[in-house]
């Protein structure tokens, strides 16, 4: 239990500091800056806790507003990305696995992780835009961010997974 | 009982998400609307701490480029000096009123020296944080300058650390006047080029040239006048044709900023009629 609370932590701290030190600086052609961070709720287990879930990445959320000046943005997506991801990762996982699965690619197979990590992404990125669109309206400049953002963290976040369960 | 804990099971997990997205709905209202409050912003003192270290490590990684610079500058100054000692030498007899009148203004402006430590000019909306805050002086509403020019204004003045609103974001409105003809008006940033912003309505009348000097107007507390902004580049018809808007090229490089001074608000600023033009929104 306490060592899922510092694993949990740990993944908390690395990925809003990948974040905020790192990817925060990339505005690929202006638009496009990778927000990979998603990943921690890609990585919770099938039978992990909804509440706490949601309570984590609303902390991780929080983190990294606090250090790009976006208040509340990232923590208000990410905490509609953790309320959706249980429902999403019980539809999507086969019906034969564990009880605490990890979902990975090996696990849930190819087509339905990409599917899992692409919808959990489209997710935070649409409320995060949308909240962007309070402080900054520009329709046209709004969606490419939007898309070019999405496409990048998918592309980060699949690399990633795929590298980390490579054999 | 029973039912009310089956209630909960079903239902907890709304309630905790309806608690966190308000809760995250006001911090982004309040940092937008109002001077909320610092703690969830850069200007708290441990994130200030984090980007300042961080700051201090790219700064040091550059500092073979620094100091090319500074040999570089070592050598210009070196032989400006010594024109100056010719000059001085001609001149020591007489310091005229004039002189004396403007060095005396220039000491009355209290500035605090301040350095950068988290900037960024391509995002939408840019902020800089600076390392100096209440405990220094700083407060809400100063100005920020730099050795090229106007800098922004203080945001949200932290402890220890400040959130500075540069002229690089859209809600930053600085009160600019032409140096020559003297028409003035609000410089605005509307994204894109981090070395252009527009002054609009400028009447059509007015006879403005290419290159001409933009500098501060003094119609407001933040900045004294005549503080440099830039120069103009191009003369735009504005968006409704009624006047023009002027394209104008900033004195300040934005991505190299490092040293700051934040302006004291001072009571000997000469004082203008017109007051708080030039508060954000």
């Amino acid at each position: 239990m306490i060592l899922v609370l510092f694993k949990r932590l740990f993944q908390v701290l690395v990925l809003a500091a990948l974040q905020v030190m790192v990817l925060n600086q990339i505005h690929l052609f202006g638009y496009a800056t990778p927000m990979p961070y998603v990943l921690f709720l890609v990585w919770l287990p099938l039978n992990s806790n909804r509440v706490g879930n949601m309570l984590w990445a609303f902390l991780l959320g929080l983190i990294i507003d606090v250090f790009s000046n976006t208040p509340g943005e990232a923590s208000a997506s990410m905490t509609l990305a953790a309320l959706v991801q249980w429902p999403l990762l019980h539809a999507s996982a086969p019906k034969d696995c564990v009880e605490d699965m990890v979902p990975t690619y090996t696990s849930m197979g190819r087509w339905n992780h990409t599917r899992y990590v692409i919808i959990l992404t489209f997710v935070h990125h649409a409320l995060f835009f949308l909240l962007e669109s309070f402080s900054f309206f520009h329709l046209r400049d709004l969606l490419i961010s939007f898309a070019a953002s999405l496409a990048l963290s998918v592309v980060l976040m699949l690399t990633f997974e795929t590298l980390r369960h490579g054999k | 009982m029973n039912a009310l804990s089956d209630k909960l099971k079903n239902w907890g997990h709304w309630i905790v998400f309806l608690i966190l997205e308000v809760a995250s709905l006001v911090l982004l209202f309040r940092f937008n609307a109002y001077q909320g409050s610092v703690w969830t912003t850069q200007a708290n003192d441990v994130v200030g701490r984090v980007l300042e270290g961080r700051q201090r490590l790219i700064a040091y990684s550059q500092l073979g480029e620094a100091n090319r610079q500074l040999t570089e500058m070592n050598l210009q100054l070196q032989s400006e000096l010594d024109v100056v000692r010719h000059r001085l030498a001609e001149l020591e007899h007489d310091s005229s009123a004039t002189e004396r009148a403007v060095a005396s203004q220039l000491a009355g402006i209290h500035r605090i020296p301040a350095q950068v430590v988290s900037n960024s000019i391509r995002d939408r909306e840019n902020y800089i944080t600076i390392n100096r805050g209440l405990a220094d002086g700083v407060e809400n509403e100063m100005g920020v300058v730099c050795g090229t020019g106007v800098v922004g204004i203080v945001y949200q003045a932290g402890q220890h650390y400040s959130l500075v609103l540069p002229v690089l974001n859209s809600r930053s409105s600085i009160s600019c006047r032409l140096h020559d003809t003297e028409y003035f008006g609000y410089m605005k940033w509307n994204g894109g080029s981090p070395l252009l912003a527009f002054i609009d309505d400028i009447p059509r009348h007015a006879k403005i040239k290419v290159g001409e000097m933009v500098e501060t107007s003094g119609f407001s507390s933040v900045f004294p006048a005549g503080i440099f902004v830039g120069k103009v580049r191009r003369i735009l018809n504005s968006d409704d044709g009624l006047s023009y808007k002027l394209e104008i090229g900033l004195s300040t490089d934005f991505a190299r900023l490092r040293n700051v001074s934040v302006i004291e608000g001072n009571p000997q600023f000469p004082a203008e009629p017109q007051n708080d033009e030039e508060e954000e929104e």
